[in-house]
């Protein structure tokens, strides 16, 4: 076995923040060896700095056995460094063709010489099994496309060492699958791959070694074949993983709201709904599982108003809702956790106080003469009891809530949308991005909300959450309705298989 | 209407073009890299003036024009570190760039000539047909030949601009930057060095633009004789979808308003006349309000670009 | 203490003062003294209590253009045709007052809302365009200011031109506006003070100007909570071009009481740089306005005494705007906060 990177003692500090501390990671020739850990683990601040996004505060740095300075990204380029985003770094509106050229300082000549570089192109997909279509805009192609797009690009490089950042995070199984192939076939020709995930089940499929990583520390390196699932993520996590400890009903109740084959843009496979038939009783968690982009944000602003169906039927509390408008189910006291809170959730330049009372300064608790005079003192009043009530850590209620960290941000919605006692919950993404502490916050109110009667409409693509709060499962595959399990002992397999639209 | 009026009409469409595609290319190039710059308006008056001021002094217009291109430059040197550097809100500095260069053009041009109220004139640039020294007879002829400098070279540089976004690696490079700068960054091309260079590109046409007004249109200089065409040419480059072709078009379109309400002035008709001047803002008003806004253009721009450190 | 609040004072007025030092430098250079100059400037507009008038005269138009300005951008639009509303306000307006026969206060009041009402409309043009074409409010609204400038000249060559001079007549005694004290400063300026107090209060003291300003701050969270956002939108158009209106209306029975070439010329893009400097807060554009209207007031004194041409003033007038706009981006760079860190090290950890 040959080493080609190694990276020793590596620290990173944000203010008197350790977002890496200590870490050592070797890579050797040919090997696929996957970072582990949750999210704020360190992962990606290791991997920026390695693509030279960020500098090391300290430690060093070698590749096949020479030390190394990555001072940018362009100098990772050189090395041989070759990294795929989880968020895809492809321009929109160019083609395949040009997303894999752009950049390029390997060619003499100002122009494009089209046939020689496509015939680069195109031998090396041929090579490593990804194909892709030249000539299509990136708009045009599915996302597993744009991923091999991404690894061309970087082989297109020269890169003998490629990061994978979360590859799988937005694949169907069958996607997946294709992945690991390319993958099997790139470590069999001699390339090396950090493979970034948290999914149990693939890590222990693809990896030759795994390194686990938690609040910005190593734990410990470990060989495949001498691991279990359940040992990682015990080490992930630091401590024994505690199984779901939420009581789930059963028993059939009343329906909030129910829809009855609801269409919207049927044809379109990651943006509409197809047929989509559900319902949402009181005083229990529906949870919708499936891979992201199956249709979940269009179910997600259809039961809140935000657009409206193009064919079927939509009962709210009993009765047919005729128009569609946020303003319309916000009266009918539908409570929605969005899935993006910046941008959809809060008004980012107002402050706590505000994003509080955003949707009730008509009410007379808050304003006299309808709304034409704001009690300012009583919105304040009110604002500091739920910055208490809800554990909303800020300075005070009058900072402005995009200063604030995302499990404060999600309280301060958590306050405007569960304080008045929805009948119905929306609950978007509720916790990507948070930390356990806070994960576990939302949760509580969640349930609490849910027992008193409130019917909860939970969207996540984080599988665990969806086995862990649902009452009910349904999964959605390309904008339809796969089956309906019980949240009871749910049956996984079944469920797993749905999701890949089987 | 006899052949001549529809001939001259198009002579003159083409003759009224000219400095909005100096301008709509400035903004084209200015987009291109995620950077829009309302302020051509602005850019536009002081290359006008600087324009203007150079060719009485030197007796040379084109010597006006390469003035008129550095001010241009200059001014928008401003724009650019404001908004790439300082991260300002791009409407906002173009807002604020519209209302420092007219009046830094008004200041200099007291300062000068006095608040004396004769007129100043300049010579204007001569037209090829001139300088060879032929009168051009028939159409074809006037189109070809009669024409100055500045057209020839607005003409080439939409050819250039079409290659250079569409054939070059380093035009591709350049949208990029426009499009996705995160993603061009990772791929080693400079963002913000590519944005500056898109500010110089923006001054420098808007300058021209601006120049030719003073030296191959009209022979003085007035307060506000651009009269909105860097505003138009913002509009050229939605109407133009982007693309140098699509641009030249949408400036011949504009171009030839303008040129039919100076015949149509000329006319009369007994219609006041402001009626008539008032044609190529109603038909920009128009023409935006028909295609619509399909969410267009470079994605980034508007947004400013920082290196992301948490 | 909250530093942004005092960044959004200390930005301004900083940027006022390099602009006098870059001013200073050009009155040098013109080889006249600077504080001779600026004591003729502060002496030409609050020197006496007749040009305190002058200036307060000067200022009301710009405080109608620069409320219009506010009150758009707060919901997020960007109304760059406050010029051509204030004219098509004061055309009606000339209309009304010249050809009714309505006098009195009964008269000016029709005569207002005329205006109101014509410039309402004429902001609805870019309003509904942007709502039902998603079209670039800002183009369109300029280019009906320039429409509406040709169509004032139709009115003043033309349709209600008197005499050989290209200008309307005068509107009638009876429906001019009141002089304060017998000063030139009309009532026009209380009318203008009164509707910035009156948005100041509807912006922060009601639901719907609450409402308002979170459609400019957030669009999409706006909608999904349930607000009209399109309302809001056309709304905030119509009722900025409202106020310009009013704006053009009292500048015409107040100050020019008729039409006439290079009438309001300006006023539009003034309106937008003083509610930038004021960051869009009502009353600070009311100051600003102000500000600016003394310096335009002043620079004719400076003029006549120490030989600085007006325009200098006007160079002043544009870089406090380049300052301004740069100085509120740059205290809002993480790289500037860092650096006042290091300055200052933090007393205490909030």
């Amino acid at each position: 076995m040959e080493e080609i990177l190694r990276m020793e003692h590596i620290t990173k500090k944000f203010g008197e923040f350790y977002a890496n501390k200590d870490i050592n990671l070797d890579v050797q020739k040919g090997e696929v060896h996957t970072l582990l850990g949750e999210n704020g683990a360190g992962k990606s601040t290791l991997m920026n700095i390695l693509f030279g996004l960020y500098q090391p505060t300290d430690g060093q740095i070698y590749l096949h056995g020479k030390r190394v300075a990555i001072d940018s990204p362009a100098t990772a380029v050189k090395l041989g460094i070759g990294m795929v985003h989880q968020h895809f770094m492809l321009v929109e509106a160019m083609t395949v063709f040009e997303n894999i050229i752009l950049g390029d300082r390997n060619t003499r000549g100002i122009f494009i010489d089209k046939d020689a570089r496509r015939k680069e192109i195109l031998e090396l997909s041929a090579r490593y099994g990804l194909d892709v279509e030249l000539d299509k805009p990136i708009t045009d192609i599915a996302v597993g496309a744009q991923q091999r797009v991404e690894i061309l690009k970087a082989l297109y490089r020269g890169a003998e060492l490629l990061v994978l950042d979360e590859p799988t995070a937005a694949l169907t199984d069958m996607e997946v699958e294709g992945l690991f192939r390319i993958m099997k076939k790139l470590t069999g020709e001699g390339k090396s791959i950090i493979f970034i995930s948290h999914k149990m089940r693939e890590v222990l499929h693809i990896s030759d070694r795994i390194t686990i990583l938690r609040a910005g520390e190593t734990v410990k390196t470990l060989n495949r074949g001498e691991t279990t699932g359940e040992e990682l993520a015990n080490l992930m996590i630091g401590r024994e993983l505690a199984p779901s400890h939420y009581e789930k009903v059963s028993e059939s109740r009343e329906p909030v709201i129910a829809l009855s084959q609801v269409d919207y843009h049927k044809q379109s496979k990651h943006n509409g709904l197809n047929g989509v038939t559900l319902r949402v009783g009181r005083g229990e968690i529906l949870g919708i599982a499936g891979v992201d982009g199956n249709g979940q944000s269009q179910l997600a602003q259809l039961v809140t108003g935000v657009i409206a169906p193009e064919g079927g039927t939509v009962d709210l509390k009993g009765s047919k809702v005729a128009t569609f408008s946020p303003n319309g189910f916000i009266s009918e006291n539908v409570s929605h956790i969005p899935e993006d809170r910046n941008k959809m959730g809060l008004v980012g330049n107002m402050s706590v106080m505000e994003n509080i009372v955003l949707k009730e300064t008509d009410d007379p608790q808050f304003s006299d003469a309808k709304g034409w005079h704001l009690k300012k003192r009583a919105i304040r009043a009110y604002a500091e009891k739920m910055q208490q009530k809800y554990d909303i850590r800020c300075q005070s209620v009058l900072q402005e809530a995009r200063n604030l960290s995302g499990g404060n941000q999600q309280k301060v919605i958590l306050a405007r949308e569960l304080e008045n006692e929805p009948d119905l919950l929306v609950a978007v993404h509720p916790t990507r991005g948070l930390d356990i502490g806070a994960t576990r916050f939302v949760h509580d109110t969640m349930i609490a909300a849910r027992d008193k009667g409130c019917g909860v409409l939970l969207i996540s693509a984080d599988f665990d959450e969806i086995l862990e709060m649902s009452d009910r499962i349904v999964v959605m595959f390309e904008g339809a309705v796969m089956g309906e399990y019980s949240g009871i002992n749910p049956p996984i397999d079944q469920i797993s298989l749905a999701m890949a639209g089987k | 209407m006899d052949m001549s009026f529809v001939t001259n009409l198009l002579l003159a469409s083409v003759r009224m073009a000219t400095p909005l595609i100096f301008v709509s290319l400035a903004e084209l190039y200015s987009q291109r890299a995620g950077l829009t710059n309302i302020g051509l308006e602005g850019l536009a008056t002081i290359g006008s003036l600087v324009g203007f001021m150079v060719s009485l002094l030197t007796k040379s217009p084109l010597l006006g024009v390469l003035a008129g291109m550095m001010a241009g430059i200059l001014v928008n040197m401003i724009f650019a570190y404001a908004t790439i550097t300082l991260c300002a809100e791009q409407i906002v500095y173009g807002m604020a760039i519209n209302i420092f260069a007219p009046a830094l053009a008004a200041f200099i041009y007291r300062i000068y000539f006095g608040s004396g109220s004769e007129l100043v004139q300049v010579k204007l640039m001569s037209t090829l047909a001139n300088a060879m020294g032929i009168t051009p007879g028939n159409f074809f002829t006037k189109l070809l030949l009669d024409q100055t400098f500045m057209v020839y070279l607005a003409y080439a540089l939409v050819v250039f601009t079409a290659v250079y976004f569409n054939r070059t690696k380093s035009g591709l490079n350049y949208k990029a930057v426009g499009e996705y700068p995160k993603a061009a960054a990772t791929l080693g091309i400079d963002v913000i060095k590519t944005k500056y260079l898109a500010s110089v590109i923006c001054g420098a046409l808007a300058g021209i633009g601006g120049a030719y007004i003073t030296t191959c249109y009209t022979t003085t200089y007035v307060d506000g004789n651009i009269a909105g065409r860097g505003f138009i040419a913002l509009a050229a480059v939605i109407f133009g979808r982007w693309s140098a072709g699509g641009v030249l078009l949408a400036c011949l379109f504009f171009g030839f308003f303008d040129a039919l309400q100076i015949r149509l002035q000329v006319a009369s008709f007994g219609l006041p006349y402001q009626f008539f001047q008032m044609i190529p803002y109603v038909a920009t008003v128009v023409v935006l309000a028909l295609i619509g806004m399909k969410k267009a253009g470079p994605k980034s721009c508007g947004k400013p670009y920082r290196k992301e450190e948490r | 203490m909250n530093k942004n609040k005092l960044f959004s004072v200390l930005v301004p007025l900083v940027s006022v003062l390099l602009a006098f030092l870059i001013g200073c430098v050009i009155m040098a250079v013109l080889k006249a003294n600077p504080a001779t100059a600026l004591g003729a400037l502060w002496k030409g507009a609050f020197g006496t209590k007749r040009n305190v008038g002058t200036t307060l005269a000067r200022s009301t138009p710009l405080i109608f253009t620069s409320l219009c300005a506010c009150f758009a951008y707060r919901c997020g639009v960007f109304n760059l045709g406050g010029e051509g509303q204030f004219l098509m306000g004061s055309i009606a307006c000339c209309y009304v007052a010249t050809q009714s026969g309505i006098t009195g206060l009964p008269g000016i009041v029709l005569c207002l809302a005329a205006g109101a009402l014509a410039g309402g409309l004429w902001a609805a043009v870019p309003g509904l365009l942007k709502i039902y074409r998603g079209q670039n409010e800002m183009i369109i609204s300029i280019m009906l200011n320039y429409v509406a400038t040709l169509f004032m000249g139709v009115v003043y060559t033309n349709w209600l031109r008197e005499g050989s001079v290209p200008q309307t007549m005068s509107v009638p005694n009876e429906v001019k506006l009141t002089r304060l004290f017998g000063l030139r400063c009309t009532s026009a300026f209380i009318i203008a003070v009164v509707i910035g107090l009156l948005i100041y209060y509807f912006l922060f003291y009601t639901s719907m100007g609450f409402q308002l300003r979170a459609v400019g701050l957030n669009m999409t969270a706006s909608e999904f909570n349930g607000f009209s956002v399109k309302k809001y939108i056309l709304f905030s158009f119509l009722f900025s071009g409202v106020i310009a209106g009013i704006g053009g209306s009292a500048e015409l029975l107040g100050t020019q009481f008729r039409l006439i070439n290079g009438f309001g010329a300006g006023y539009g893009f003034d309106g937008v740089a003083m509610a930038l400097i004021a960051q869009l807060h009502p009353l600070a554009a009311i100051l600003v306005a102000i500000f600016f209207a003394a310096l335009r007031v002043g620079s004719t004194t400076m003029q006549a005494a120490t030989g600085v041409p007006t325009s200098v003033s006007e160079i002043i007038q544009a870089l406090v705007i380049v300052f301004t706009v740069a100085g509120l981006a740059l205290v809002k760079l993480p790289e500037f906060k860092a650096f006042l860190e290091r300055l200052f090290p933090a007393r205490k950890e909030a």
